[in-house]
């Protein structure tokens, strides 16, 4: 940039401007976000009689009871142990397959974009209609896998048992978000520069040995925010669950920490139970990506 | 470079204002809308006066009533409802009607309370009036009838007053004009019974062979969701262990009679009589099981019985008394537990005062009573008998008035979250993981609280 002295000068002093344009957002952050947040806080102290308090309702302090409540209900249990094994599931899986996709997708030349939009294509589908879709495949009668196995003379298998729900769960929720990684990977790989490639072909170094010695170390900054992302979308994980197998059926087993708070709060109507689960996903999902980030370290100097 | 900083500064400081007052002046955008409508209107009302048709004085202002009902989605009532509105609005042409009917379920519940804490009540709304409306209710946010009549004598005139009083509220006050009751009870696929040589399940000895035959012969012996609408088989197993009086009394200590009852989810559930995948189909699904003749019997209620394909070869029969039972044969779940209620926000609209009140008596006068009744469970107002009832209709018809006793379901007495409690505890004491005395304590306690 051909600046001329005075007039970069000038760009950082007038701060005033730049207040006005963050301003808005920092305020929609604060009234939506923050205030929300706090007061969920708040609210997971009383005994809440309905959503808002109305006139003329009292609510009862009960301090830590739902606190005590929540480290003793085998439930959350359930939906903490969940959510930790779909968070190793989304690292494993949905990082993995996206980075294997990504580095063939990567080695082609002709293509590239068909691909990518075919990979990336879940993403556009809602998660409901994909939910509901799986829902149709899994159904005991009449479900399209059993239709498959009764043409094959095979007995219907009850594919949302208690022992076979989770697994069941985890293929949409991980198939959907391939996709996503998918794209951020091939960027991140679109961006290392081919002459290293070269480089290393010249000094005999196979293909194979490339993606280890110079493709991973230098998409490091991608990996960890698809891990980031990964590891926190794996705590926030609602909507497919809820529509397959809602409130955690059969019998609990799928329950993860956002579907569990949305029944205690909008199902059986104990909201302030459910906002105290709301805390601990939020506090659960900062632990979890400061954590990450320091496994990670994306910008160490290895 | 400065000039295209500037005049790039310019822009965005204007899109930004653009966006600001986007924001600020979406109101005002929907009132241009309305007075759009409200001209449309003006327009269409001078027009219909000049045709002296029988509508209200030409000065009318244009009113937009918002509207909530249960009778949406696959509500039996839906086309009907959605009639009279369509005939409403041809009759007033000045009033438009901006209805957000849904079925009735618990996230609807939610939102309901929430739109009234909010101050985000619609204009009428047909809701519950037990112990389901208690959230709403505390907002105090409706009108009474009485208040109602002083001004509009013939507000629910045709409301017999056995239904208004049926009605009322737990605090005693009339606020809701009912148009039906309703009755809950045993489904059979009849043809099914008859063709493996069944007995209609009268007695539980009857029911429990039906079960064994059926799922021999690799038929669903009773479509239920377990994790989704479990609670007819809640309703009738309490009301057949405990009798109408035990089951209507709200204990502070789970009473034996009740875990009684609950026991027998386990029972049945152990004999097969659930679908394989009762933990996690939904009810809708189980309807669609027992329509289809894959299911043998289903508990539903009087709302469901239009919705059955077969009218033919479905019947009625009362629950049947578990053993040890104190509850007569014939001891029925029903009652009337919704109505049409009048919001103070509209009440104290002008304009909408009159427009709300006509919209309610459009809704409950005796034609439309009639239906919404159609033969099938309680009408609130004097209707003539129904010519062209099918076989499962007049089914329907004996088995309530044979009923030896009505009792109201346990969520009209109990608060919400200490039944929804109940409800998601239901799996687990089919499964044994938790004793029934335990989730009654349990929802008991909840509910003292």
């Amino acid at each position: 940039m051909n600046y001329r002295k005075g007039e970069k000068i000038m760009l950082y002093k007038k701060k005033l401007p730049l207040l006005i344009f963050l301003l808005p957002g920092l305020l929609l952050m604060l009234i939506f976000l923050f205030e929300p947040f706090i007061e969920n806080i708040i609210n997971s102290f009383y005994d809440m009689k309905s959503v808002i308090r109305l006139p003329g309702q009292e609510w009862k302090f009960i301090a830590f009871d739902n606190y005590k409540k929540m480290f003793s209900d085998p439930k959350v249990k359930i939906a903490i142990m969940n959510s930790l094994k779909m968070m190793i599931l989304a690292v494993v899986f949905q990082v993995g397959i996206a980075f294997v996709l990504a580095v063939l997708v990567s080695l082609i030349k002709k293509g590239q974009n068909i691909f990518r939009t075919v990979y990336f294509f879940p993403i556009v589908i809602s998660a409901t209609a994909i939910g509901l879709l799986f829902q149709l495949f899994y159904n005991y009668k009449g479900g399209m896998l059993n239709q498959l196995l009764k043409a094959l003379d095979v007995p219907a298998i009850n594919w949302l048992s208690v022992e076979n729900a989770f697994k069941m769960v985890s293929i949409p929720i991980i198939w959907s978000y391939v996709g996503f990684y998918f794209v951020i990977i091939l960027t991140g790989l679109n961006a290392i520069s081919d002459d290293i490639y070269e480089a290393a072909a010249i000094d005999g170094c196979p293909k194979f040995k490339q993606v280890f010695y110079i493709t991973i170390p230098l998409i490091r900054g991608a990996m960890t925010t698809c891990v980031t992302l990964a590891v926190t979308g794996a705590l926030k994980v609602f909507d497919l669950p809820w529509v397959i197998v809602p409130k955690g059926a059969p019998q609990g087993t799928t329950h993860f920490l956002g579907t569990y708070m949305y029944e205690q709060t909008f199902t059986i109507s104990n909201i302030d139970y459910g906002s105290t689960i709301a805390f601990l996903i939020v506090i659960l999902g900062v632990v979890v990506s400061k954590l990450v980030s320091k496994l990670m370290r994306p910008d160490a100097n290895l | 470079m400065k000039k295209w900083k500037q005049v790039l500064s310019v822009i965005l400081v204007f899109a930004l204002m653009l966006s600001l007052a986007a924001c600020g002046k979406k109101p005002a955008a929907d009132t241009s809308t309305e007075t759009d409508q409200a001209k449309d209107n003006n327009a269409v009302t001078e027009a219909a006066d000049s045709k002296d048709t029988p509508t209200d004085p030409p000065a009318q202002n244009p009113v937009t009533l918002m509207t909530v009902s249960m009778h949406g989605g696959t509500d039996a009532n839906a086309g009907n409802y959605q009639a009279i509105n369509s005939q409403f609005m041809t009759d007033y042409p000045y009033i438009t009607i901006e209805d957000d009917s849904q079925s009735a379920d618990q996230d609807w519940k939610t939102k309901i309370a929430a739109d009234f804490a909010v101050g985000n009540e619609p204009d009428v709304i047909q809701y519950f009036t037990d112990a389901n409306a208690s959230d709403v209710l505390a907002a105090d946010k409706f009108v009474s009838i009485d208040e109602i009549k002083a001004q509009y004598p013939d507000y629910a005139k045709d409301t017999l007053d056995s239904a208004l009083a049926a009605a009322a509220n737990p605090d005693g006050v009339q606020r809701a004009v009912p148009t039906t009751g309703y009755w809950e009870g045993m489904f059979c696929n009849k043809d099914l019974f008859d063709k493996y040589n069944l007995e209609l399940p009268t007695d539980w000895d009857k029911m429990l062979k039906a079960i064994d035959v059926f799922k021999q012969n690799d038929i669903v012996p009773i479509a239920v969701s377990l994790n989704n609408v479990p609670h007819y088989w809640i309703e009738f197993l309490m009301l057949s262990a405990a009798g109408p009086d035990g089951y209507k009394a709200v204990p502070e200590t789970a009473p034996e009679d009740w875990c009684k009852g609950l026991d027998m989810f386990k029972t049945l559930r152990d004999m097969g009589a659930f679908p394989v995948d009762t933990d996690t189909i939904d009810n809708d699904f189980a309807g669609e099981m027992f329509k289809n003749k894959e299911a043998a019997m289903q508990l539903d209620g009087s709302w469901y019985l239009g919705g059955i394909p077969d009218q033919d070869n479905t019947v009625l029969v009362s629950f049947p008394v578990i053993p040890g039972g104190k509850a007569q044969p014939g001891s029925m779940v029903g009652g009337i537990s919704s109505g049409f209620y009048i919001t103070k926000k509209a009440w104290e609209d002008p304009d909408k005062r009159d427009a709300a009140v006509k919209f309610v008596m459009a809704h409950t006068n005796s034609d439309s009573v009639q239906k919404y009744w159609n033969g099938n469970g309680q009408a609130a107002a004097a209707v003539k008998a129904v010519d062209n009832m099918t076989p499962l209709g007049i089914s329907g018809m004996e088995y309530s008035q044979a009923a030896t006793s009505i009792s109201s379901p346990t969520d009209s007495r109990i608060s919400q979250e200490a039944y929804n409690t109940l409800v998601a505890g239901i799996v687990d004491v089919s499964t044994g993981k938790k004793t029934s005395k335990d989730l009654l304590d349990e929802v008991l306690a909840i509910n003292a609280k």
